[in-house]
């Protein structure tokens, strides 16, 4: 449909990371459902420390990349380096422990449990995880690191409510929370925004950018508004393939992107 | 044990009582139970007791169901080969020996439950159900026509091992032992599986009921855990099994057949599912009221009917069981 794929300035160094080792590498990445190329020969990087983020219309691809490098979806060809190591095709539990957390666009908590049994479960799928023994609430490095990641969402004070009876903002954070509980390296928000309020939108960007200081972070999102000012790089899909790459003001100033994003 | 803020919100007073309220609340059953069989005469002596050995079937499978949100249709099959592993201990050691026909039992269970995990828990939902309900009726069709082996129609008759403690003590079980030494046996049950449920393994059960995806996701081999699940469940039904031909003395392929595994089923949603204690409660609950339905109407009375009636009234007003209220406080 759409024109060729011009991989657009590659922008050297990005400032701030000089070790610049990638964290996520994909290498000549395809999905394919059908005669769909949902995704085709995508190379992406996510270097250490930076934040980096995925734009583009509806139906870019975007979730569908997100599934590749957690382990939902297996790629039709190309390869997923994690670390420098190839995590191709691993189911999603294997790819959460070497360091991959993902939050999910559509919120995805379990209803019936408490905010903090919610990041303890997550917490907990680090160590002890087979005790058959000992009571769940008995372990304090769990329950600290539960707690931590709680914290850091701002959901501490709702920590006994059911997940299913916070707001629709919360059950987002939580989404994020439940993430981080698992001590991720590289960290994915699949539109950590969607449905939310301005307000609410505003609070879980001050939390991004607060978690960001330790992690790698990857976003998915829609809007780009969003994630001009939160990335440090900004990649944008169509049509599943990249159509630009670079920093926020080079992506706003890109004439094919504004005429993606006008079009749409 | 919580540090920080939520030592707070979860203060250490109403953790101590409530656990102080639930071992109350045990203690009591247990003593009502244990008192029982020196008041109630002989004929509902036994009815105690076999409504204890149906308990622990259906508690052993409220692992699946109420905790790990697996329906099984296949626990006839881990009463059964329970039942036939206490026979073949109990018939060919002489003289028979109660601790012998527990290990086969267990043994024979645990066999059958790791063939049915390995390949149904790759299946979810109705899929798993049906996968299990193939596998049972696999081996009660296997039981009712290897005459030569298990009895086949007629089943196997042996007689009843002695309570031993080796070197120490051997006696003749009595109705009343026997219903102690049962009732012994589900309340240790309760108690391990309970503590179990309890543990980071089983909330991780819990959190595959809730959410499979995002277990998954956040980092479980979601089928080695369902794996265990089974195996874990089928060992308990197994040992109902063996309890089940102690008090009987006999075995027979009509217990293996599916009716037993939805007999199963059904005392779960009665008593309400994810509670332990419900699948007792239903148990005895649907046992008592199809014997009052015989002694009111006689023998004859098809009694499934009203039961029927009775589950269907039960499943609009009381969706949660008997016991479903309670099931966030028998838990924490």
């Amino acid at each position: 449909m759409s024109g060729e794929a011009v991989n657009d300035v590659r922008s050297p160094a990005n400032g701030r990371t000089a070790a610049s080792v990638p964290v996520l590498k994909t290498e000549l990445l395809t999905v394919r459902f059908g005669g769909l190329a949902a995704l085709s020969k995508v190379n992406f990087e996510v270097k250490r420390d930076e934040v980096c983020a995925i734009i583009g219309p509806n139906g870019a691809g975007k979730s569908t990349f997100f599934n590749c490098l957690t382990g939902v979806l297996k790629p039709t060809s190309g390869r997923i380096l994690f670390d420098g190591e190839d995590i191709t095709g691993l189911p999603s539990n294997t790819i959460s422990q070497k360091g991959i957390a993902r939050s999910y666009q559509i919120t995805n908590i379990m209803p019936n449990a408490s905010a903090l049994e919610n990041v303890r479960i997550a917490a907990q799928s680090r160590r002890h995880a087979w005790n058959m023994i000992s009571h769940h609430s008995a372990f304090p490095n769990i329950n600290e690191r539960a707690e931590a990641a709680l914290r850091s969402v701002g959901l501490l004070d709702k920590a006994d409510q059911l997940a299913a009876n916070l707001s629709h903002g919360e059950q987002r954070n939580l989404e994020i929370g439940i993430a981080l509980a698992t001590e991720p390296t590289l960290l994915c928000l699949d539109e950590p925004t969607a449905g939310m309020s301005t307000a609410e939108t505003h609070d879980t960007l001050q939390l991004v950018r607060r978690i960001a200081k330790n992690l790698t972070i990857l976003i998915v999102e829609h809007d780009m508004q969003v994630v001009m000012e939160l990335c440090h790089r900004i990649t944008v899909l169509h049509y599943g393939e990249i159509l630009a790459d670079g920093t926020p003001e080079e992506i706003q100033r890109n004439s094919k992107v504004q005429e993606v994003y006008l079009k749409t | 044990m919580t540090t920080g803020p939520l030592s707070k919100s979860m203060p250490l007073t109403t953790k101590l009582s409530h656990t102080a309220v639930f071992w109350i609340g045990f203690c009591v059953v247990m003593a009502v139970l244990i008192v029982a069989p020196l008041v109630l005469p002989e004929y509902w002596r036994r009815f105690l007791t076999e409504i204890l050995i149906w308990g622990l079937l259906a508690m052993s499978s409220d692992i699946l169901i109420g905790y790990t949100g697996m329906v099984s249709f296949g626990h006839s099959a881990f009463f059964g080969l329970g039942m036939y592993g206490a026979a073949a201990a109990l018939l060919i050691v002489s003289p028979p020996n109660l601790w012998l026909a527990i290990l086969f039992g267990l043994g024979g269970a645990a066999g059958a439950a790791l063939f049915v995990a390995y390949f149904s828990t790759r299946l979810r939902d109705i899929y798993f159900a049906i996968t299990t309900l193939i596998f049972s009726q696999i081996f009660y069709v296997i039981i009712f026509t290897w005459t030569e082996v298990t009895g086949g129609e007629n089943g196997l008759i042996f007689s009843r091992p002695h309570f031993t403690i080796p070197f120490l003590y051997d006696t003749r079980f009595s109705t009343a032992t026997l219903h102690w030494f049962v009732l012994a046996v589900v309340a240790g049950s309760y108690v391990l599986l309970r503590r179990i449920m309890q543990s980071p393994f089983g909330m991780v059960l819990q959190s595959i009921r809730e959410n499979e995806a995002r277990t998954r996701a956040i980092g479980y081999p979601v089928e080695r855990y369902k794996i265990v699940a089974v195996m874990l469940s089928g060992l308990f039904a197994g040992l109902a099994g063996v309890l089940y031909a102690v008090q009987n003395q006999f075995a027979a392929a009509e217990f293996v057949f599916f009716t037993t595994s939805g007999d199963t089923v059904i005392f779960n949603v009665m008593g309400g599912i994810g509670t332990l204690v419900g699948p007792i409660v239903g148990a005895g609950f649907f046992q008592l009221i199809r014997e009052l339905l015989s002694r009111i109407f006689g023998d004859q009375f098809p009694y499934l009917i009203p039961l029927g009636v009775i589950f269907i009234v039960m499943i609009i007003f009381l969706p949660q069981g008997l016991l479903g209220f309670a099931r966030r406080w028998l838990n924490r």
